[in-house]
């Protein structure tokens, strides 16, 4: 910027505060009576006239009026204030506007509109919200608050990823999780799994790509914007906090404690004192032997009865987190400084996590024009767990009962659990398994964007941003050697074979730059028309890249090295580097500030598709209609305060390539991959790989209306709003399966059409607020999502997604709701009746499929209270889902092995299948009532045909009612404090999350919002023993400001 | 801000052009192509074999463990085996890829009909496991996504056709690029082996569908038209492409150890059906026998049960595959042996000599092609026992003749060993598919099993013993000798292929080529 531009601005700004000599001089400060700091940029003004200034940095204004002219002070988000004929000093304090329509919240782009502009669905979610729960993540913190949201956490143990999806599933087999954008730039989300939720000021949900639509091709599943704290002008302050966190096992599957060891034959149930099956004799206090005797003869002898160390098995976890934080800033500037360090102790055996956070987020006015802001954030986290959690599970559930295997935690030491020594001659030794298979991993995240704002004249601002998110990454997971001794071989067959041990090492990381340009123009065009446009351009690049290494068969035991192998290693390497560039506009007419219209277009380039497909537009416009403004009638009602009416239509194109981790990268063309084991010494052996590529593969499109209204009422101080949407996703980008006759598995191609619809509400509402300070908020909202997939391709009606054996599958079923969860079921007769067989009274799978229902819940509910009295503040939050399905592949843990409740209802004696029948000799089914199972033990239960491979014996509804959250809290009152002299304010808290979850009857296993596989997969709807129980957590804060 | 717009949009192109894939090739060579193609065949073959060790009743469960549920009852899914269905034809893509790259090149035809001889050699595998399948519309890719199942007549006719062509193709051709020991991991670039192989893999073929009486025409001519002068195999058809410790011959990995030295698989033994045919109950054999199994000598007892039986059933010998004759000391040092498993770096056999003269022994008992089937029986023998004494290299460790000569006199009354001494035209067949049992006993076990559905040889009594009782204790199978008759087609072909998939019963449904 030159010199002469500069000046050239300042005459500018002189003509608008042209001074009149005649005129007496006020000045004073503008505070805020919220917490009465300075509030800069207020606009000060002549009652009639356009005179008029602006506070500065430190709120102070000063301003020449005449004799008995007004003055009246604006600022958005507080009430207007006229000061009726000032003199000299005059101080004003503004008065935050409660009305919600005049809140300023963010936007997309990372502009910023008031409430009443915008033309979509958008909640706001405050930092208190946030972390009065002391969630570790800022998903978990989500969730039952937001209507349209469903958050889901995947699985337990530490730092479990969560699955955030707003308004359902558009995509079969592409990302459907909200975009993350945390301060205004575009990011992932394991940086929101990561971030410190301390330092977060708010949330703002934007549900449909209407909203969103700005951030182009990413937009469609909706975004999160993610502010986080600045410093305060004129203020510093320091606040240490701590929270300790207790985590217990709250809900653990149902498993019988009647039957100890015993396997097949079973016809007389006989004691087996190594066995794992749990189908011996009832248990009648005996003394018994379990195991086969160790080298020295010597043998374990244990009371015949049920232990409870299948529960006692996990341990209570433990979290510590220290929050450190600086928030200072005067007028040339402000910054905010914070630090967080957190400790974490799970209910699995030896499971450790580590996070470290340090943010620095400033602002600097640099001129009067221009302001420069910067926001870095650094997160380091180190995870020290199993990588075979699942089989300790499982081997847990291979205890029988008798044993007290909370015994066996020293395997180093004692040879009882040694796995030479341990009783159980089939399966490991729990902790042997944790302790033996672990995965010590590392991630280091940076985040950090610049902000320049450059505001040249008064209508005209260009935004420059550029931001850079990395995240760096390493781990080691290692098995250890273990050789048995000849004698536990000699006696012990085949069931114990050595373990060679191996080591894999792996690192890589990820890059995201971007790049904005944002001009942005604001001025009315007459006083009742306002225009703001804005035009801008982005460049982002993504990068990834992973190196891993991994050797299998160690050489010295418990050296974990790469190089510490008889064989060679293997050695893998993948690279993936995608750009885009965005081009859009943004225009909003408003007029008389109660009618908005609003309209967007981008043209998107992306790199991973075909040049003639690369380019592509999409447009939204949405419109906003205050009713309460426009009609009389309405603005004098003293009932209803504000009546806003909403509507808008969107079109976003997403391009779904790949996943996460390929970023959609080099997805058009068929690969040729070595295989067989090649290279050998002969030279190199390539095969063409199983995915096959449309040649013409375009962007998803989903189109979608919404419509909807706020309103607020006086009484009560109610609020509320709904919301009706409707999305169509079309040319879905798809892997479709093939038969592998074709020479291919897969074929990625544009096919199919997805519809979503809904409704999202809420109501908040104070039904008690006295003089006291006694008061009780209300709020709910409620959430109903049914979508539907209206095609798929030409030659198949259904796309599978994910299967778990021949026993259920998730796969998108022309007709029906998206995923939908098949089970195998049981031959039934025409009445529905279980048909047995006429002489073993045994029942049989059909072997087909059949639909059983939805895996995503169509039915969110979330309720939440507030009391407050005085200086204590408590809150609860519920959250209810139903409607939906899940599947658990258990059977093996809990039937095979005769833990399971199930295998003991009918208490181990023959039965007669309830509600069956067999094929009479005339060819009708005849009611059973008499025909029981030849053996109701292992024969039956273990048995795939008759029991394990019927999946409706592991399927149930999904619905669950959850106690969120509840929090108590205590501000120490002045008086106190003031003694201290330094401290200025003091909270104490508790707190717990997850406290209780109420199932239906029918789900024996586990928390239904688990998921298998994992945060990024469509497959919802399967669990496993690799989740395990889920915990409650309740803890206690203290938090000093000083 | 124009500036940069106008920038933005013209150096776009170069600036999104970064669609390179840096991680794998988009295209190969036919030559880099064909070789990983035979090896995976190979490992096909390897799982071909286990499955034939299944139905073949070659393998039993060995005590401490349960849970095998179908593996006793056959109750078979269509996930049993499926693998084999999968893999081939994933395969057989590999090939289709190798001939569509080469075809009409003149430099390229041997790799073409190398392409195409183990093309047939797939199909016909397929056939024999699942009878219709998938074969003019297979492996069209885009073109169609359901392919229709052919009729295993007409795929056996059309692929005999196929094989004569390969054979014409390599006799005209004048390849420059011939292929080698790295492009051709199963002959080295011997076309004369290759040829050979095709005619044999047709002989097998022709007998096996011999019997068909429809077919009796086309089987006529045929036979009569076979290459005669160019003859059969005479060694055996070992795929290796370099197999070492690490990458390891496919069934010593699944059978033998696993490349970090730990006993691969400890839950199956052998059968006594099978055993019986070493260890005196039904032949006497020490000299393969002795190879083959861990503790066979007299002073030892293998580890041996018939499948299904759980009670007091034994465990294999600590630290050691009962297939395995080697000496084990620690999981870094497992010596090599001779045998089945012979160590990592075994070729995996695709056919074995032995299989070869017994197919022109059968031939020539039934008059299909001339020769004395005495001879070619004797010579089956001889190159059995040749295979089990040769080393991981290859190499033949031990002398065959008089060991023959001691097996034929240690069995004197058994024309099973000695065919002089069988009486009838059933007696010598049995014989030769006996001995062929034999032969492919933890090679190509999936032949013995096809020979028996073919020919109901070895003899088996399902209320015999478990010396004499091929089927599992626990078998529900309503045929007679109380084996499943087929696999069923796997469930992928069940919901990706559901217009063309046929539900198929497992013991009443037969290949074509099954009369019994």
């Amino acid at each position: 910027m030159s010199k002469i531009y500069l000046s050239l601005l300042g005459c500018l700004l002189l003509l608008c505060t042209q001074v009149n000599a005649q005129d007496r001089t006020i000045t004073g400060t503008v505070t805020s009576k919220d917490d009465s700091s300075p509030l800069p940029g207020v606009t000060v003004r002549v009652a009639g006239s356009s005179t008029g200034t602006l506070t500065n940095d430190r709120g102070e204004y000063s301003i020449d009026i005449r004799p008995g002219q007004n003055l009246l002070f604006s600022f958005v988000g507080f009430l207007n204030q006229e000061v009726k004929s000032p003199s000299g000093v005059t101080n004003v304090v503004l008065v935050l506007d409660e009305l919600s329509l005049n809140e300023v919240v963010i936007t997309a782009g990372g502009l910023t509109a008031q409430r009443r502009e915008l033309g979509n669905q958008a909640t706001t979610i405050r930092s208190q919200e946030i972390t009065q729960g002391k969630a570790t993540s800022v998903a978990a913190s989500l969730s039952g608050r937001v209507p349209g949201l469903l958050v889901q956490s995947t699985s337990s143990g530490v730092n479990p990823s969560y699955r955030l999806v707003l308004r359902g599933n558009r995509s079969l087999t592409g990302n459907n999780q909200a975009l993350v954008i945390i301060d205004n730039m575009i990011s992932t989300s394991d940086i929101l799994g990561n971030i410190n939720p301390e330092d977060i000021d708010d949330i703002q949900v934007l549900n449909g790509a209407g909203a969103a639509a700005l951030y182009g091709s990413d937009a469609s599943n909706g975004a999160l914007i993610v502010t986080t704290k600045k410093g305060r002008a004129g203020k510093t302050e320091f606040r240490i906090a701590h929270t300790a966190t207790i985590e217990k096992v709250s809900f653990l599957p149902q498993l019988q404690k009647g039957f100890g060891s015993g396997t097949t034959p079973d016809d007389v149930p006989s004691y087996t004192p190594y066995e794992n099956q749990q189908y011996g004799p009832a248990f009648d206090g005996s003394m018994v032997e379990i195991g086969k005797p160790i080298e020295d003869g010597s043998i374990q002898t244990v009371p015949y009865s049920a232990q409870n160390s299948r529960e006692d098995f996990w341990k209570t976890g433990l979290a510590n987190q220290t929050d450190f934080s600086i928030s200072s800033g005067d007028e040339k500037g402000t910054f905010y400084l914070s630090a967080q360090h957190f400790d974490q102790k799970s209910t699995v055996p030896g499971e450790k996590y580590k996070r470290y956070s340090v943010r620095a987020n400033a602002v600097r006015h640099i001129s009067k024009s221009l302001t420069a802001s910067f926001n870095t954030n650094f997160i380091a986290n180190r995870y020290d767990r199993s990588s075979d959690n699942a089989n300790a599970y499982q081997n847990l559930l291979m205890s029988p009962s008798q044993v007290d295997i909370t015994k066996y935690k020293n395997w180093q030491t004692d040879p009882f659990a040694n796995p030479n020594g341990f009783y159980n001659e089939y399966f490991q030794n729990p902790y042997f398994t944790l302790a033996n298979n672990r995965e010590r991993s590392r991630n280091d995240y940076f985040q950090g964007n610049l902000e320049l704002r450059w505001n040249p004249i008064k209508p005209l601002t260009f935004i420059y941003r550029t931001g850079i998110s990395a995240r760096n990454l390493s781990g080691k997971t290692t098995v250890g050697k273990f050789t048995y001794s000849e004698y536990t071989k000699s006696i012990s067959g085949g069931s114990k074979t050595d373990i060679a041990g191996n080591v894999a090492d792996y690192s890589g990381f990820t890059t995201q730059l971007v790049n904005d340009l944002i001009a942005e123009f604001r001025t009315n065009l007459t006083p009742d028309i306002s225009l703001n446009l804005v035009a801008g351009t982005t460049f982002r690049e993504n990068s990834r890249k992973d190196v891993g290494v991994s050797a299998n068969g160690l050489v010295i035991p418990e050296l974990y090295n790469i190089g510490n192998s008889l064989n060679n290693p293997i050695a893998t390497e993948a690279n993936y580097k995608t750009r885009q560039v965005g081009l859009y506009g943004d225009v909003r007419l408003g007029f008389k500030e109660f009618l908005y219209l609003h309209a967007t277009g981008r043209n998107d380039w992306r790199s991973v598709l075909a040049k003639e497909n690369r380019s592509f537009f999409y447009p939204s416009v949405d419109v906003s209609f205050i009713a309460t403004d426009a009609i009389p009638l309405l603005k004098e009602n003293a009932v209803l305060e504000s009546l806003k009416l909403r509507g808008g239509y969107s079109q976003v194109g997403q391009v779904n390539l790949g996943n996460s981790t390929n970023l959609g990268a080099y997805q058009l063309l068929s690969t040729f991959s070595q295989a067989y084991g090649y290279p050998y010494t002969s030279g190199a052996g390539f095969t063409q790989n199983n995915t096959l590529v449309s040649n013409n593969l375009k962007p998803e499109i989903t189109k979608g209306f919404e419509g909807g209204l706020d309103f607020e009422l006086a009484p009560m101080m109610v609020s509320g709003g709904v919301t009706f949407y409707k999305t169509n996703t079309v040319d879905q980008t798809i892997s479709v399966q093939t038969p592998l006759s074709t020479g291919y598995s897969t074929l990625l191609t544009n096919v199919g059409e997805v519809e979503n619809k809904g409704i999202e509400s809420y109501l908040r509402f104070t039904p008690i607020k006295t003089a006291n300070g006694f008061s009780v908020e209300v709020g709910g909202n409620y959430t109903f999502n049914k979508n539907k997939v209206l095609s798929l391709s030409e030659s198949a009606n259904e796309l599978s997604i994910s299967t778990s054996g021949t026993n259920s599958r998730i796969i998108a079923k022309v007709g029906q709701p998206f995923p939908l969860l098949q089970v195998s079921k049981y031959n039934r007769d025409s009445e529905g009746r279980i048909i047995v067989d006429g002489i073993t009274g045994y029942p049989a799978t059909n072997g087909t499929f059949s639909d059983l229902g939805v895996t995503n819940p169509p039915h969110i509910l979330g309720l939440n209270s507030t009391i407050k009295y005085k200086d204590l503040r408590f809150t609860v939050l519920f959250e209810y889902r139903n409607g939906h399905y899940i599947y658990n592949a258990v059977s093996t843990g809990y039937d095979f092995s005769g833990a399971g409740i199930r295998t003991a209802w009918f208490n181990r004696d023959r039965f007669v299948i309830p509600n069956s029948s067999y094929l009479g000799a005339d060819g009708n089914y005849i009611e059973n009532t008499n025909i029981a199972v030849r053996s109701g033990g292992a024969d039956f239960w273990t048995d795939g045909t008759r029991n394990t491979t019927i999946g409706e014996n592991y399927a149930n509804s999904a619905g669950f009612w959850k106690l969120r959250e509840a929090t108590l809290g205590y501000d120490l009152p002045k008086s106190i404090l003031s003694k201290t002299r330094f401290i200025q304010s003091a909270t104490i808290s508790v707190q717990g999350r997850n406290l209780f979850i109420w199932v239906p009857k029918s789900n024996l296993y586990t928390d239904p919002e688990y998921s298998s596989n994992g945060s990024d997969s469509n497959a919802v709807g399967f669990t496993n023993l690799g989740q395990t129980p889920p915990a409650r957590y309740f803890g206690g804060s203290l938090s000093l400001t000083f | 801000m124009l500036a940069l717009l106008i920038t933005a949009t013209t150096s776009c192109k170069d600036y999104l052009d970064i669609n390179n894939n840096p991680n794998n090739p988009t295209s190969a060579t036919p030559e880099l192509v064909l070789p990983q193609a035979i090896t995976g065949s190979a490992n096909i073959a390897s799982q071909y074999n286990n499955y034939g060790l299944h139905f073949g009743g070659y393998q039993a469960n060995a005590g401490g463990f349960s849970g095998f549920g179908l593996l006793f009852n056959y109750q078979l899914v269509p996930d049993t085996y499926n693998g084999i269905w999968v893999n081939t034809y994933d395969n057989l893509q590999d090939y289709k890829y190798v001939i569509d790259q080469t075809e009409g090149n003149p430099r390229l035809v041997y790799a073409n009909s190398a392409a195409k001889i183990m093309t047939a050699l797939n199909y016909a595998r397929l056939v024999d496991a699942f009878n219709n399948v998938p074969y003019t519309e297979a492996l069209q890719n885009n073109a169609n996504l359901t392919p229709k199942y052919d009729e295993g007549p007409v795929i056996y006719q059309d692929l005999i056709t196929k094989l004569t062509a390969a054979i014409a193709a390599i006799d005209a051709g004048t390849s420059s690029n011939a292929l080698n020991s790295s492009s051709d991991p199963l002959f080295g670039g011997d076309m004369t082996k290759w040829k050979k192989f095709a005619n044999t893999i047709k002989l097998r073929m022709l007998v096996r569908i011999s019997g068909v009486s429809s077919l009796s025409a086309f089987t006529t001519a045929q036979f009569a038209s076979l290459d005669k002068t160019l003859g059969f195999i005479t060694d055996d058809a070992i795929v290796n492409p370099g197999y070492v410790k690490d990458k390891p011959n496919p069934t010593w990995n699944t059978w033998g150890y696993s490349t970090a030295g730990a006993l691969a698989n400890s839950s199956r033994i052998p059968t006594k059906f099978a055993f019986g045919f070493y260890k005196g109950q039904k032949l006497v054999d020490d000299w393969r026998g002795s190879v083959i199994y861990k503790n066979f000598a007299a002073s030892t007892t293998t580890p041996v049960n018939q499948l299904g039986n759980e009670v007091n059933a034994p465990t294999i010998v600590t630290n050691y595959s009962t297939w395995y004759t080697g000496t084990f000391s620690s999981a870094s040092s497992i010596g090599n042996a001779l045998g089945v498993l012979k160590g990592p770096s075994m070729g995996q056999p695709l056919m074995l000599a032995a299989e070869s003269y017994y197919l022109q022994s059968e031939a020539q008992l039934k008059g299909f092609i001339p020769g004395d089937y005495t001879t070619s029986f004797n010579s089956g023998i001889t190159a059995s026992f040749t295979y089990l004494y040769k080393d991981v290299t290859n190499a033949v460790a031990k002398a065959v003749a008089p060991d023959v000569a001691a097996y034929k006199a240690a069995n004197p009354a058994s024309y099973l060993v000695n065919i002089a001494l069988a009486t009838t035209a059933a007696q010598r067949l049995e014989a030769i598919i006996t001995q062929k049992y034999i032969a492919v006993n933890m090679v190509n076990s999936d032949e013995g099993f096809n020979e028996f559905r073919r020919t109901t040889y070895p003899v088996t009594s399902p209320t015999g013993d478990a010396y004499n009782n091929i089927a599992s204790l626990l078998s529900t199978s309503t045929r007679a000798d109380k084996l499943p008759s087929r696999i069923l087609y796997p469930s992928s072909e069940q919901s990706l292929n559901s217009g063309n998939y046929k539900v198929v019963n497992q013991f009443t449904d037969l290949i074509f080529w099954d009369p019994n």
